[in-house]
């Protein structure tokens, strides 16, 4: 998969202290789709909304600095989520005002008071949780068998009937609801999980 | 939904099932059951997840515009790799046979098989033996590094040197013109990667037997002084027809590493399969390469690398750092020794490693037997000792609670009732085993993964133990087998 290193260890380089680092770099790698998605319901276009989240982070992470360490790490995520959420409405706000002007006035400044905009926040509420579902199948998906799987999959997100899934996998139709259900128990586990880091 | 529903008189395992707690035997049970309860159905989803879950999850997880995007830009790197090949095709010299597409050395090419981060995979025929020939040829921006031109050269002739059936032969070297090459048999198959993809987890036969044949051919390459560096599935090659593995690319990584990390700084390929020492970029020696075959066997274990991670740096960390996850909570299938043998191979200090892949070779050649004539075979002593090492760790799960219950009930018929006084707490009175289903062999079967306290028994009924963990294993297959 092109994961654009160079852009990921650019902005990594921008946290100067190591115990935030780690935090950080799970932070972004979850809220990089969540901008990218956000963006692409706002309308724009593929690269610039791979664009925009990246000069998001960027914004981010340079104001990370600016950030008061304390003991509890997951008030620097709170933080982190709060500026973030702040420049994604900056960001795209701006973009339709500024459109001609460009240049630095581009540039995302975090201390603006975002622009109030209810379907944008509500949209990044629910990118969001999508990134949380969808990181927790990536891990899930690493802990069963792939049949197992496959069986939660086809009859939940492919809407596969479960007979037809039990013919097609080669399991019986008991099998099929006992392998979905134990799938989807690990799932709701994960995402309570992230929901809390 | 009506009273008769309600009334579903099936014990409710909805609970242990979701937590794994049911026994193979009790989990097919409840799943026959479930075929046509719908109560039952009904009360295992509920308690799988509430119906927000439920709907989320199938809203949520389809497809995904970042990951498509993503997805899209790697199909980018597709023009990359066929511009290296035509650049490669380019610099060939005309050939007089129009069926050719150039001639390279003494050699007439006649079509290109693959394009990778190293070079370009060409098929030709060698006209004086009159066989087909696969060239590789070193990739022009790596041809451009000097110290990568020698390396290869070097590497290529020390490669050469090893003749083994296991190690893909290097019938020459060539560094006289503008592109550095190397000429190998060509082999029709395909790469373990490719079959990991397509089946995912591996019978055990296929493991041991793959283990031992890759084992075999380090050994041989490592007392030519020579380590390999970058054993991961895509280098391991499956002959089609024989049952035979071959070794590619060897010593070839270290002539990647000098020209592309000097240019920038950044580890060339997937680090996926690397030692600690490789990921922290100490020098390595043979037992670096004993870890990536662990790391690769695991991946045939369970379908999946044994370290994965958004970054780089995340996945560095985790070859360092990280215990993977146990096997056998992947894929329950596979035998304790066996996932005995990866965690040596997998330790993080090379001391703590097997001295040698000659051992390697030979511990899994020894099981490979055994696995197939479990009652003739033993398993090696040292595979043995490695098991006896893993069962005497204790565990507080409730499997291993019914095994202990299990393990003192069978003690208890040979040795009188007085020793049950000694495991006491632990022992809840049997209870299905004493009728006849195949609770009673799954559950003597599990004698093998049980926290034991061994030091109760003496040899001899040590011995006694054995056979009927034997005789039980028997039964087990045979079963399996009827299924």
């Amino acid at each position: 998969m092109a994961e654009y290193p160079d852009t990921r260890q650019s902005l990594l380089l921008q946290v100067k202290d190591p115990q935030n680092r780690e935090a950080w770099e799970q932070f972004s790698s979850i809220y990089r789709p969540v901008i990218y998605r956000t963006a692409i319901g706002r309308g724009l276009q593929d690269s610039d909304a791979h664009d925009l989240a990246q000069q998001v982070l960027l914004a981010v992470a340079s104001a990370i600095g600016r950030y008061e360490p304390s003991s509890d790490s997951s008030k620097f995520r709170h933080w982190l989520s709060r500026v973030t959420r702040n420049a994604i409405l900056n960001a795209l706000t701006r973009r339709r005002d500024d459109r001609a002007t460009g240049g630095s006035s581009a540039q995302i400044r975090l201390n603006d008071v975002p622009h109030p905009d209810q379907v944008t926040e509500e949209l990044i509420g629910l990118e969001h949780r999508r990134e949380l579902y969808l990181v927790a199948a990536d891990q899930v998906r690493d802990e069963v068998l792939s049949s197992t799987w496959q069986a939660f999959e086809m009859t939940v997100v492919q809407s596969v009937s479960i007979e037809q899934a039990a013919e097609r996998l080669g399991k019986t139709v008991g099998a099929i609801y006992s392998c979905r259900s134990r799938v989807i128990f690990r799932l709701r586990e994960k995402v309570k999980q992230l929901e809390k880091s | 939904m009506n009273q008769f529903e309600n009334a579903c008189p099936h014990p409710d395992r909805s609970e242990e099932l979701l937590k794994g707690e049911l026994t193979d035997p009790k989990l097919r049970e409840f799943e026959t059951h479930l075929e046509d309860c719908e109560r039952c159905q009904q009360n295992l989803e509920q308690a799988a997840a509430g119906l927000d879950v439920w709907s989320e999850a199938s809203q949520f997880l389809g497809e995904d515009a970042y990951r498509n995007s993503l997805q899209n830009s790697s199909g980018d790197l597709r023009p990359i790799a066929s511009a290296q090949a035509k650049q490669v095709l380019q610099s060939l010299r005309p050939t007089d046979d129009p069926a050719m597409l150039g001639r390279l050395g003494s050699y007439e090419v006649s079509g290109v098989v693959g394009s990778g981060g190293m070079g370009v995979v060409l098929k030709a025929v060698d006209a004086s033996l009159d066989r087909t020939v696969a060239i590789k040829v070193l990739a022009p921006h790596l041809a451009s590094s000097g110290a990568a031109r020698q390396r290869f050269e070097r590497e290529a002739k020390a490669a050469a040197a090893v003749l083994h059936p296991n190690v893909i032969a290097i019938h020459g070297v060539s560094n006289d013109s503008e592109l550095p090459f190397l000429v190998m048999p060509y082999l029709r198959g395909y790469s373990l990667q490719r079959r990991i993809d397509q089946e995912g987890a591996l019978p055990t036969t296929d493991i041991l037997r793959i283990g031992t044949q890759i084992a075999s051919g380090l050994a041989a390459a490592h007392e030519q002084g020579l380590v390999h560096r970058d054993i991961k599935p895509a280098n391991v090659m499956l002959e089609d027809g024989v049952e035979r593995v071959a070794i590619t690319d060897f010593g070839l990584a270290r002539a990647v590493d000098d020209a592309s990390m000097t240019k920038t700084g950044i580890i060339a390929g997937t680090p996926q399969y690397m030692s600690p020492e490789q990921a922290r970029g100490e020098t390595v020696d043979h037992r670096s390469d004993l870890f990536s075959l662990g790391s690769v066997l695991y991946a045939l274990c369970t379908g999946r690398p044994p370290f994965r991670a958004e970054s780089t740096f995340g996945m560095l960390r985790k070859i360092t750092d990280v215990t993977p996850r146990p096997i056998r909570e992947i894929n329950p299938e596979m035998p304790v020794w066996l996932c005995g043998l990866i965690n040596r191979l997998h330790e993080k200090s090379p001391e703590d490693r097997f001295d040698s892949a000659t051992e390697v070779a030979e511990l899994f050649a020894g099981s490979l037997a055994h696995w197939q004539n479990p009652t003739l075979v033993p398993l090696p002593d040292k595979v043995k000792a490695i098991q006896m090492k893993i069962e005497k760790q204790p565990r507080s799960s409730l499997r291993s609670r019914i095994l202990v219950a299990t393990l003192a009930t069978l003690l208890s018929l040979s040795m009188g009732s007085f020793l049950l006084a000694w495991l006491a707490p632990p022992v809840p009175q049997p209870r299905s085993h004493r009728t006849q289903n195949p609770l009673y062999f799954d559950q003597i079967i599990r004698f093998e993964s049980t926290s034991a306290p061994d030091a109760f028994w003496s040899n001899e009924l040590g011995n006694k133990m054995q056979d009927a963990n034997q005789h039980a294993d028997r039964l087990w297959q045979e079963v399996n087998n009827n299924n």
